[in-house]
Formats: structure tokens, C-alpha cells, sequence
């Protein structure tokens, strides 16, 4: 199964991962500071184990401290 | 961990330092290099949590913003230059042109200034009742209001309102409460238990450890749903949660930079640890010092919630742990004798800050509400004979003698 994570492709180990799964494959950073959108809307927490992702899905890790600069 | 003072010694950091450093480190640094392109690229768009430019993040800003969080049990924390900035950027991220704030005229006198004179221009109303009566504060919300603003303890006034009370017709309103707990903080008062969505605090005060430094903090409990605020309804639907937090960061916060500096972020840091003992120690005298002025003939009136005389002080024993802080205000005959009681102190300083280590003394009427007419001050509260006392951590034997002298020769 090939998603996108963060707009790069990716495939994932398993073979119908949730967002949970996804979290710890990746080591994501601080995982309790991100906010995790899937194709394009938010997920809460409370459903990272229960959502599924499937072929194509867009998932974005997403954190409140980021910005930009001069 | 349980109690607020081992928790303020030893919350963990975020990051782990690369020394095992017991006191996080000063970044004293404005930018932070990234490993490559990719990698700079995902922190501006917030794909990886890095500090880039000290104006949007620094670790010891980041640092000390994760131990309020801690100390605060909220969602997340944005640290600020100052607590005016933290109203300030609250209020435009919150809100727009032809909205409005269900708010009092008992505020801060420099708050009201940013309400009637900065923001009225630019389109926001600001409606000022009673907050002790919560049919006249159901009736002032519409679909324009984009949330109810008060202070915990209100200042100079010292009212205590009623925040569960004020927090259900919030919540049946579906608008969010937010308060100014400066004079409460986290150690006292846990906005989230009563329903508050959104503190802000001035961190100068008792949490800078002594006015060390001038800061302010946005504490998101995460109890609204930001998807019912027209100008974050976007931020919603993709940061859910986060909207607010993430509306500040990434934008208002962003571009007015209103950035804490990371000296100051770390002096607060050390400030957190002893908070606790310092708000005891205040508190402890602001009793002791109301309780001695009750008593003398030429003190017309003293008002600290502390005192059994207060209307206010079994709501305050009830929100506030049985504690009190540690400001009091009191009535002279008239503005001269307070000028006059002033003048004649040894000890206590004269000067425009709260919660000191040092006991300071103001005469609000002519200094932070100096710019209103007698008629306006009266609304607000602030009558031309108060005085206003910060109680320090001294012995509180000078203190009274000091005092005691005073009153004795005006």
C-alpha cells in the first residue's frame, strides 16, 4: 500500500495500518504535541487506533510551535 | 508526581540535554540550523517540531512554556514579551471586525485602555456589565460575541466573581471563557476545574521570582471547540484541538512578535520553583497587614478577600484553596493623606508592579487610571482615597512598622 506522509510516499509496514501504527513506525516526534490531519482533516486523538488508512491517503504530522522566520 | 512545587523542581523537559544539564540551558541565540534543506522546509511548515528564529520558538522559551503546561494540566502554552501582550494577541486571534467582548469595567486599568482606545478603532465592541449578574451577562451575548473576558481576582477592585457560575452560561452559550489569572496563577487557582477555557497571566508578577523580568503566558486548557469561532473555524477542521495555539504560532503571534526573550523565559523558569513559598509567604502577610489595618481608626476601609469582612471571601476560600493572594487595598480620608502615607515610608516601595518580593504601594487613581475622568473611574472601581499594597515576602513585622509609623504622624 503506498500513502503520502508529510506530501512523500510512503509505504507502510503493515498491511491496513491506523494512524497509531503509522505514529510509532515513523518515531514521530513528541507525538503528544502533533496534530495529525487525514486528507486534509483533523483526527482527534482518542481515534488514532481506530482510524484506518488506506491506498492514497494523505497524512500530515503537523505541530503548533512551527512558523517561519525572517 | 503530585504536589506543584515538586512539580515546578522537577517536570521533565521536552528535550533531553546533551550534557544532563539539572537547569535547562539559556539559548540565548536567534536562529538554529537545520541538518538539511528538507529539514528546514518541514519546521516552517510545521511538519517537524524545530526551533527555527527565537521570534516564533526557542528551547528555553519552549521550555518554560511545557513546565506552565505542566503546572497548568492545559492543552498548550504560548509564552509572550508581556501579560499585555498575551491579551493583546489573544483578543486578535480570537476576533474581528464588528465581533465583541462580554466583559467589566473592573479591569486592569491599562486592559480597558487596550479595549476602548486600541481595539474599539479597528471594529471590536467591548460590553461591560456586572459579572456578578448572570442574567444581565446571558442577555449581553449574541452571535457576535467571540468570548467573556474577566480577571480572577480583579485589579485594584479585588472582586472575586463567581467563575462556575460564569463558566455555565459560557458553556450553554457556546462561547469561550477567558481569564486573566495574575493575580491566582496556577498554584492558587486551576482555571480548567472551573470552566475556564483560555488564562492568560502576566508572568512579570509573581511568577518572574521576584520582578526579575517582564512576560506573559496563553494557557489553552483545550476545553472549547475552537470549530465555533468564526475566525478559527479553518484552524479547526485541521488542528482541531490545536486551533488556537496553532492560529497564534503560526500567524498573530508570528507577526505582531511579541516573543518572550529567552533570558527572560529562563529567569521565569527558576521563578516557577519557588512560586509556591513566595505566594504563601505574600499571602501570609497581606492577612496579618489587612487584618492590623481593620483595626486602625484612620483606615476608613481595607479590602483583601482574606478578610471575614470581605463579601467575597468565602467564594475566594471556596476557588482559591483557602488561600488569598497577596494584594490589599485600603482607604485613606483622601488622596493627600494617601500621598502624605506614601511619602513617609522606609521600608515599602513606591512603585507600579505586583507581587514583588519587595512590598510595593500605588495609588491607582493617579497613576495606572490616570488617564480617565473622575466619572470613569468610579465605574471602574477605583476610588481617589484607595491605596493599593503589594504584600512582599519580608518579615512582616517591618512591614507593620512601617505602616504603624506612617499612620501614626498623617
Amino acid at each position: 500500500m503506498r500513502i503520502k506522509v508529510n506530501g512523500e510516499m510512503y509505504s507502510p509496514g503493515a498491511e491496513t495500518p491506523t494512524i497509531l501504527d503509522l505514529l510509532r513506525e515513523r518515531e514521530v516526534e513528541m507525538p503528544e504535541m502533533v496534530s495529525v490531519q487525514l486528507n486534509g482533516r483533523f483526527v482527534k486523538k482518542e481515534n488514532f487506533g481506530s482510524t484506518t488508512l488506506k491506498e492514497d491517503d494523505e497524512v500530515e504530522f503537523l505541530y503548533f510551535m512551527a512558523g517561519g522566520a525572517g | 508526581m503530585k504536589g506543584f512545587s515538586t512539580k515546578a523542581v522537577h517536570g521533565k523537559a521536552l528535550r533531553k540535554d546533551p550534557h544532563g544539564a539539572l537547569r535547562f540551558p539559556l539559548y540565548d541565540a536567534v536562529a538554529f540550523e537545520q541538518p538539511s534543506a528538507r529539514d528546514i522546509q518541514w519546521a516552517f511548515e510545521g511538519r517537524k517540531p524545530a526551533h527555527t528564529y527565537s521570534r516564533i520558538t526557542n528551547p528555553s522559551v519552549e521550555h518554560f512554556e511545557q513546565r506552565i503546561n505542566l503546572l497548568a494540566d492545559s492543552l498548550g502554552v504560548v509564552a509572550l514579551s508581556s501579560g499585555m501582550a498575551a491579551i493583546s494577541n489573544l483578543m486578535l486571534t480570537i476576533a474581528e471586525t464588528g465581533s465583541n467582548i462580554v466583559t467589566t469595567k473592573y479591569l486592569f486599568g491599562n486592559t480597558y485602555s487596550l479595549l476602548e482606545s486600541t481595539l474599539k478603532p479597528w471594529g471590536l465592541e467591548a460590553r461591560y456589565i456586572d459579572m456578578e449578574d448572570t442574567d444581565q451577562l446571558r442577555r449581553s451575548i449574541d452571535h457576535k460575541t467571540r468570548a467573556i473576558f474577566l480577571e480572577i481576582i480583579t485589579n485594584p477592585q479585588l472582586q472575586v466573581p463567581d467563575i462556575e457560575a460564569i463558566s455555565q452560561v459560557a458553556r450553554a452559550q457556546a462561547v469561550p471563557l477567558l481569564v486573566d489569572g495574575t493575580l491566582t496563577t496556577p498554584y492558587i487557582f486551576k482555571s480548567k476545574d472551573f470552566g475556564v477555557d483560555v488564562e492568560v497571566i502576566s508572568s512579570t508578577k509573581s511568577i518572574s521570582g521576584g520582578a526579575t523580568s517582564v512576560g506573559g503566558v496563553i494557557i489553552d486548557n483545550g476545553t472549547f471547540d475552537w470549530g465555533n469561532c468564526p475566525r478559527l473555524e479553518e484552524s479547526a477542521g485541521k488542528y482541531g484541538e490545536f486551533a488556537l495555539l496553532t492560529k497564534l504560532k503560526r500567524e498573530v503571534y508570528r507577526n505582531l512578535g511579541a516573543c518572550l526573550s529567552p533570558h527572560n523565559a529562563y529567569l521565569q523558569t527558576l521563578g516557577l520553583e519557588t512560586l509556591g513559598l513566595r505566594i504563601d509567604r505574600s499571602g501570609a502577610n497581606a492577612q496579618q497587614i489587612s487584618e492590623f489595618l481593620e483595626t486602625c481608626r484612620k483606615v476608613r476601609s481595607v479590602h483583601y478577600p482574606g478578610l471575614k469582612s470581605s463579601r467575597y471571601h468565602e467564594r475566594a476560600r471556596a476557588q482559591f484553596k483557602g488561600k488569598f493572594g497577596g494584594i490589599l487595598t485600603f482607604e485613606l480620608e483622601s488622596r493627600e493623606k494617601c500621598f502624605a502615607f506614601m511619602d513617609g515610608l522606609k521600608l515599602i516601595k513606591r512603585a507600579s508592579n505586583l507581587n514583588d518580593n519587595k512590598t510595593l504601594i500605588l495609588h491607582p487613581a493617579s497613576t495606572i487610571f490616570c488617564e480617565y475622568s473622575s466619572g470613569e473611574k468610579e465605574e471602574m472601581g477605583v476610588g481617589e482615597s484607595m491605596l493599593r499594597l503589594s504584600a512582599g515576602i519580608e518579615d512582616v513585622v517591618d512591614i507593620m512598622e512601617d505602616i504603624e509609623n506612617n499612620l501614626a504622624v498623617i
